[in-house]
């Protein structure tokens, strides 16, 4: 079939050329003999799991409160420096929820804000449920839910003077602690630039980004940064708060303290600590003269912080 | 004299800023008729805080609703005070109250007004263009809007903002036939086919917790704190809420919500929005523009009831005027421009201390010399990319990298593999060779691959 046969060849040379090239790939990929007989000679050794680092946290009886704090008050349980991480911490003592601290910083946080709490592991019960971290938002269920004590308050005004601490004292503390270059140096920079880094320009990087998420939050409700309107703002909260308490002990006339208690507690307790050293203190002086709240920091500070001074 | 100046009238009320409608509020309460005028602005950047309302005495200009409030009772020795005299537990509910409408009410604003794009765009942005000389309604609302989204963001109801919505992409680019498609949720869609979608429920819950303290607060008094005294809480809540009544919009949940469960607050609203604000004001009597009317009927006008608000033809400073307002717009449109602008507005308002400036000041001078640096690079590389630059060098690369087969492509990792690829095509050369001799020769040639493996013993 002499007609045919170029045909042919021509198909089987296409067949070759691809099979050829599909080896090629093939020879690349597999192991050369040699190689593959130094491999046979030697033995596989799977080694043990590493040990977790010393650091690594470890599997606790009690429940962990992560929180901005330094290490050795973390040990003593001493108040943290950041408000909303004190606010739940006294929440969690109000509760009686026993919890050991935990130095720690945003990074380290799933919501990517702290406090988190990391619940406990009962025996061998470590299922992926029982570690799930607890963000701030749940602490109520979560103090509820293993026998914490806690009453809330129902008052019409709860939301009107929350929204004082939530708004106007928090805009005066943002100023005053990061703005205020006075206070930025003596208060904020050791605490939350010094304590995380010793690279300098990792501190200078840090602490502009402070600064600028601090001054980014006041922008967004005005256009400007008044500061007179805050400080003056914070004062008439300072003197709304103080005649919500009256002669009472504790707010809104309850017998215990509650998370409203501990949210007020969160500011007055931070802007009344000598050992911050504020050097720029108006708006500790506008707290101090109202001597209720001053009290009523002091009760909680001796009830829940017991043996710190 | 003192000159309110505001943001211009709308929905029949005469400001359409919350802020502006307490400070409007205030002094028609507070101060006697004829010591002040109320004038609508377009220019912010007027008062020192750089926003509207702003009250003008003389050379003095005040800025912002409650140094508004500050000012009125300095300058007037206690006399024009509206909270004077109220009792303790009050003045700190007035206080408490102030902070959680401000808080509370402004997100509920900046989504109905704002955020909801339908509303925005049908609305808002026409009352704008209405209100400001031509060249800044461009730049104006677009920015007030900005703001109003970033203080919203954290609510997570960007899914009212459907300007994407007008970008689908076109049909074409997409394989699955429309009738298959699944239609796209948009704000209006879900709110109105189905009015217990997510986002209803969510808009709803915000309003409730609005507007439900501030009912029980009023409980059954006149006012808000007290029975018979108008306080400075009163006027920011009338402000607030006559906001969310009044307004006709395309998308009305806050007002719906606002009518369906809180019935006593519509009510004192709209009474009290008649007394305070006097009926519907239209933007010719804010710019005191009557067509067709003569002198006559405007006197006549200004005559009629107390209720009347004190207009005074705005100013702006005619084209010069309007063309500074629109450039320093611009101007804080820029990305580092605007940003060093707000700063110095700042300093000069909050009297940093110079420490302070030398240490930011440096910071930022670095952070300006890096973007104009990154900047010129950019320009520099787009230029470069689009060709409008050339280096001689690069045809010759092109013809030795095309040389060498695609892999050089790779670099030195390619130049090692385009090595191997070429021993490889020697190998496969010489198989061929030795294939076409087993052909020619028909000698079998038996390729014995010999594994030796060790066994253990």
């Amino acid at each position: 079939m002499p007609p045919k046969q170029p045909v042919e060849k021509k198909a089987a040379d296409e067949q070759s050329s691809f099979s050829r090239s599909t080896r090629n790939v093939r020879d690349f990929f597999s192991i050369p003999t040699p190689v593959k007989h130094l491999f046979g000679l030697v033995p596989v050794v799977t080694y043990p799991p590493n040990q977790l680092p010393l650091r690594a946290p470890k599997p606790a009886r009690i429940p962990s409160l992560y929180v901005f704090t330094k290490d050795q008050d973390a040990m003593a349980g001493r108040p943290s420096f950041n408000p909303s991480c004190l606010k739940w911490q006294t929440f969690l003592n109000i509760a009686g929820v026993d919890h050991r601290l935990i130095s720690s910083n945003n990074h380290s946080s799933p919501t990517g804000s702290l406090p988190f709490l990391l619940p406990a592991v009962y025996g061998s019960n470590t299922s992926q449920d029982s570690l799930t971290p607890i963000a701030s938002n749940k602490f109520i269920k979560y103090a509820t839910e293993h026998g914490g004590k806690v009453e809330e308050s129902s008052s019409m005004r709860y939301e009107a003077y929350q929204s004082l601490l939530d708004h106007r004292i928090r805009n005066a503390w943002l100023y005053t602690l990061y703005l205020e270059p006075l206070n930025f140096s003596a208060v904020a920079y050791p605490l939350y630039v010094s304590l995380t880094s010793s690279n300098p320009l990792v501190r200078a990087s840090i602490s502009h980004q402070l600064r600028a998420a601090a001054e980014a939050e006041l922008l967004k409700h005005t256009s400007i940064i008044d500061t007179d309107d805050l400080y003056s703002e914070a004062d008439k909260a300072f003197e709304a708060l103080s005649i919500l308490l009256g002669e009472d002990s504790w707010f809104f006339g309850n017998d215990k303290p509650a998370l409203f208690d501990a949210s007020v507690f969160a500011y007055t307790q931070l802007l009344l600590d000598d050992e911050l050293g504020w050097k720029e203190k108006k708006l500790c002086r506008a707290l101090r003269s109202r001597a209720n709240l001053v009290q009523h920091r002091e009760r909680l500070l001796v009830r829940y912080f017991g043996d710190h001074e | 004299m003192l000159e309110l100046h505001v943001w211009g009238p709308a929905f029949g009320l005469p400001s359409l800023d919350a802020h502006c409608l307490a400070a409007i509020a205030y002094l028609q309460q507070a101060v006697p008729r004829g010591k002040w005028q109320l004038i609508a602005s377009c220019n912010p950047a007027l008062s020192p805080t750089n926003e509207l309302p702003a009250l003008k005495n003389g050379d003095i200009w005040i800025g912002g609703f409650r140094n508004i409030f500050h000012y009125l009772a300095q300058c007037s020795a206690g006399e024009w005070v509206l909270d004077a005299g109220l009792p303790e537990q009050e003045g700190a509910d007035c206080i408490a109250f102030s902070s959680f409408v401000e808080a509370n009410g402004q997100p509920l604003i900046d989504l109905s007004l704002y955020v909801s794009t339908q509303n925005y765009t049908t609305t808002t942005r026409p009352l704008y263009s209405a209100l400001l000389p031509l060249p800044l309604p461009y730049l104006t609302p677009p920015s007030i809007r900005a703001t109003a989204k970033s203080r919203t963001a954290h609510l997570g109801l960007s899914a009212l903002d459907i300007d994407s919505d007008d970008s689908s992409p076109p049909p074409s680019q997409s394989i699955i036939p429309e009738s298959l498609r699944r239609p796209r949720n948009t704000v209006s869609s879900l709110l109105s086919a189905s009015p217990e979608a997510s986002a209803q429920i969510r808009l709803d819950a915000l309003g409730t917790n609005f507007f439900e303290p501030l009912e029980k607060l009023r409980g059954r008094k006149q006012f808000f704190v007290s029975e018979s005294q108008f306080s400075s809480l009163d006027c920011l809540v009338l402000g607030y809420l006559s906001l969310m009544l009044v307004p006709e919009l395309p998308q009305p949940w806050l007002a719906q919500c606002m009518k369906k469960k809180f019935p006593s607050l519509c009510k004192w609203t709209e009474e009290l929005r008649k007394t305070v604000y006097g009926p519907e004001v239209t933007i010719h009597d804010a710019f005191l523009t009557k067509l067709g009317d003569s002198e006559l009927d405007l006197r006549l006008k200004r005559l009629r009831g107390r209720g009347h608000l004190p207009w005074k033809a705005p100013d702006n400073g005619g084209a010069i005027g309007v063309g500074s307002v629109f450039l320093s717009g611009v101007a804080d449109g820029i990305p580092v421009v605007g940003q060093l602008r707000r700063n110095t507005r700042m300093r000069q308002h909050g009297g940093l201390t110079t420490e302070d400036g030398v240490e930011s000041s440096s910071f930022q001078y670095l952070a300006v010399i890096a973007s104009v640096v990154a900047g010129l690079g950019a320009v520099a590389g787009y230029m470069f990319h689009q060709g409008l630059i050339s280096f001689g060098e690069r045809e010759e690369s092109k013809e030795s990298v095309s040389d060498n087969g695609g892999l050089g492509a790779f670099g030195e990792a390619g130049a090692a593999l385009g090595f191997y690829a070429s021993q490889m095509d020697e190998q496969v050369r010489r198989q061929r060779v030795m294939e076409e001799m087993n052909e020619t020769t028909h000698v079998p040639v038996v390729e014995v691959d010999v594994e030796l493996e060790k066994q253990g013993p």
